[in-house]
């Protein structure tokens, strides 16, 4: 019977969230003023913070500090959110694997290298900056900051009445600490719920930017669908459970990656708007960088999660350099199988790029690694294409 | 039995609101030695990290940007002056442009980090490293690269400063109050504060003061004098203990 009454309730519950997700329409473009100055002691408490923080972090060494890779992100960002939002924006590249951009309060506005690489293209990158934008726009630090306060002292004031009953004891003690326990449970699960909605909002707001833009809206629940496919990856190789239909738990920050894309796909497809998705301009500008940010994300021991990304970024042709970096990936990780496989990439490599120097140097260790003797050969062939290379001594040693 | 539990789940919970630092105990370490030769040193302050706000009911620390304002300036000025009275001089350091300032942020964090494990491996007795066991033993550095800093600024030595200080609110105070009645202990107000020394020719930290609980009110000038003496504490060459009267 118990079971029935809260299954009523569940339904209940469900209806009532079906039907607010169904009225969630997207704002209107609220009007934005320029130059914004924080109000009240909170705010600028905030402000001061962060901008203490950004002093000394502008000159920090993980920081990319590329003019024309700067310059072209934040093109991306003005294109998105308008020239007269975007000037607010003060953007740091940040040499980091993970999938994940950032805006404080006071306009500084981090974007990981993991999301420059994993972004498919303009579309896709300018939804989540706008995301990001939008967090700033809607002032979220500060209103969290307000209701994470209010539910601590209500916490601690349930904390403290929770006591009292113990000390003092009386026949309804044991009721009152349990009420305590409730009150303090429900007060923290509002600050986690709170930044939730908080996600949605910011979601809802990237969605009306992107109507603006000339961005196609779609580009937004394609980045979430991708993610989850690279989670599921991930989780494969390191034999875990997929977590794609987990739903949000109690001290979740953030919605599931499935409601997003759900909601998201949602949206765009009654927006009907066509749009770009400038793949083509955003190969071109990363095409520099993405050598060095794949060599980082092969460092992340996460085999097939790695090899999702490459896969994701090739599509159906190869090119040497993705090809070579999947070979590394592959001799990384370094079964005996995937040693195997390594070599064939790393032929066919320099097959196709006869001058890819490294090509020959993976193939050599591969090869060596498998005790083929032809290994030597293909790390001789490295020296001479390299001799001034910055293992050229180590290696040299091993074909001695 | 479940409700003994539940009493103790809330104390507790109560308990840890309040109750962050008492393991780490005022502590000073000077580097075997080392003395400052009175009336000559010249003493770059690096930009002093300050943050001073409130403290919430429930334990948060509120931010105050004037607050912080007004500490900075008072901490400033009473340094200058504490340290003209020992003859040194010291000298702000200036804002840095160009690869000097990537210089700066890289020795802050390595200042910063430094000045962590020696609280964390050093002063804190029941967790010391093997190496730093021996009594007397004060041997940290940052390497000699630490001098790029105070490039042209003719300074020995650089002074690396932190503080921050959270004020309990009315309502901390309150529910300090009611808690006590509960005879649960409730802690309003942290200060905390931190001034380290190095030697600008070899990089050594040479000497390091961290208080996890420090008295003057920095908002205010008198304040900040006292605040500044405590932080100055067993300052190399500086005896008599250089507290200015304060109060």
């Amino acid at each position: 019977m118990r079971g029935g009454g809260w299954r009523q309730v569940a339904a209940v519950v469900a209806l009532l969230t079906s039907q607010a997700a169904q009225a969630e329409p997207i704002p209107t473009l609220p009007p934005y003023s320029g130059a914004y100055q924080p109000q009240g002691v909170d705010e600028r408490g905030l402000w001061m913070l962060v901008d203490e923080n950004e002093r000394s972090f502008r000159d920090s060494t993980v920081v990319i500090n590329d003019a024309p890779l700067k310059a072209y992100i934040q093109q991306i960002m003005c294109r998105m959110v308008g020239a007269a939002r975007c000037q607010t924006v003060r953007l740091y590249i940040v040499r980091d694997t993970s999938f994940n951009a950032s805006m404080a309060p006071n306009g500084m506005m981090i974007v990981h290298t993991g999301l420059l690489l994993r972004a498919r293209d303009e579309g896709e990158l300018a939804a989540v900056l706008g995301h990001e934008f939008a967090h700033f726009e809607l002032r979220h630090t500060l209103l969290g900051f307000q209701q994470g306060r209010k539910a601590g002292d209500i916490a601690a004031w349930a904390g403290v009445a929770g006591a009292a009953a113990w000390t003092y004891g009386g026949r309804n003690a044991y009721d009152t600490v349990r009420m305590a326990r409730s009150v303090q449970n429900a007060a923290i699960g509002s600050t986690y719920a709170h930044t939730r909605n908080q996600e949605r909002q910011a979601d809802l707001l990237s969605m009306a930017y992107l109507r603006a833009s000339a961005y196609d809206p779609h580009c937004f629940p394609d980045v979430w669908d991708r993610l989850l496919d690279k989670a599921d990856a991930t989780a494969h190789g390191r034999r875990q459970r997929s977590k794609r239909y987990d739903r949000a738990g109690f001290s979740d920050n953030h919605p599931t990656e499935l409601e997003r894309t759900t909601t998201l796909r949602r949206l765009a497809m009654a927006m009907n708007k066509p749009g770009e998705d400038g793949k083509a301009r955003y190969d071109m500008a990363l095409a520099g960088w993405r050598a060095q940010w794949i060599d980082d994300e092969i460092k992340r021991n996460d085999f097939e999660g790695t090899d999702y990304i490459l896969r994701q970024i090739a599509g159906p042709d190869w090119t040497p350099d993705l090809l070579f970096a999947r070979a590394e990936l592959y001799r990384t990780r370094g079964h005996p199988h995937d040693l195997a496989a390594a070599v064939g990439f790393y032929r066919d490599v320099v097959a196709r790029d006869p001058t890819h120097a490294e090509a020959y140097r993976g193939l050599g260790l591969a090869q060596l690694r498998s005790h083929d003797a032809a290994g030597a050969e293909a790390l001789r062939t490295y020296l001479t294409m390299k001799p001034a290379a910055e293992d050229a001594a180590m290696i040299s040693m091993l074909i001695q | 039995m479940l409700l003994r539990y539940l009493a103790f789940a809330v104390s507790f919970a109560l308990l840890m609101m309040g109750a962050q630092g008492a393991w780490a105990q005022e502590k000073s370490g000077t580097k075997p030695g080392f003395v400052l030769p009175r009336g000559s040193a010249k003493i770059l302050l690096i930009r002093p990290t300050i943050s001073v706000g409130a403290q919430s009911t429930g334990g948060m620390f509120e931010p105050n940007a004037d607050w912080t304002a007004q500490a900075r300036d008072n901490i400033a000025a009473a340094l200058a002056l504490a340290q003209t009275r020992l003859g040194n001089q010291v000298i702000v350091a200036e804002e840095p442009v160009g690869p000097a300032a990537q210089a700066m942020a890289d020795y802050r964090a390595l200042f910063s980090v430094v000045a962590d494990s020696v609280m964390r491996y050093q002063f804190f007795p029941g967790n010391r490293l093997p190496s730093k066991k021996r009594k007397g033993v004060f041997d940290w550095t940052m390497g000699p690269g630490g001098a790029e800093i105070a490039r042209e600024t003719g300074a020995d030595y650089a002074l690396f400063l932190s503080n921050q200080d959270q004020y309990g609110s009315t309502g901390r105070k309150i529910l300090q109050v009611f808690a006590a009645f509960a005879y649960v202990s409730v802690k309003s107000g942290e200060h905390t504060g931190m001034a380290g020394l190095i030697d600008l020719k070899t990089g050594d930290l040479v000497w390091l003061n961290a208080d996890m609980a420090m008295g003057g009110d920095v908002r205010t000038p008198q304040g900040a004098k006292k605040r500044v003496a405590q932080l100055l504490e067993d300052f190399p060459g500086s005896t008599p203990p250089a507290t200015p009267a304060a109060e």
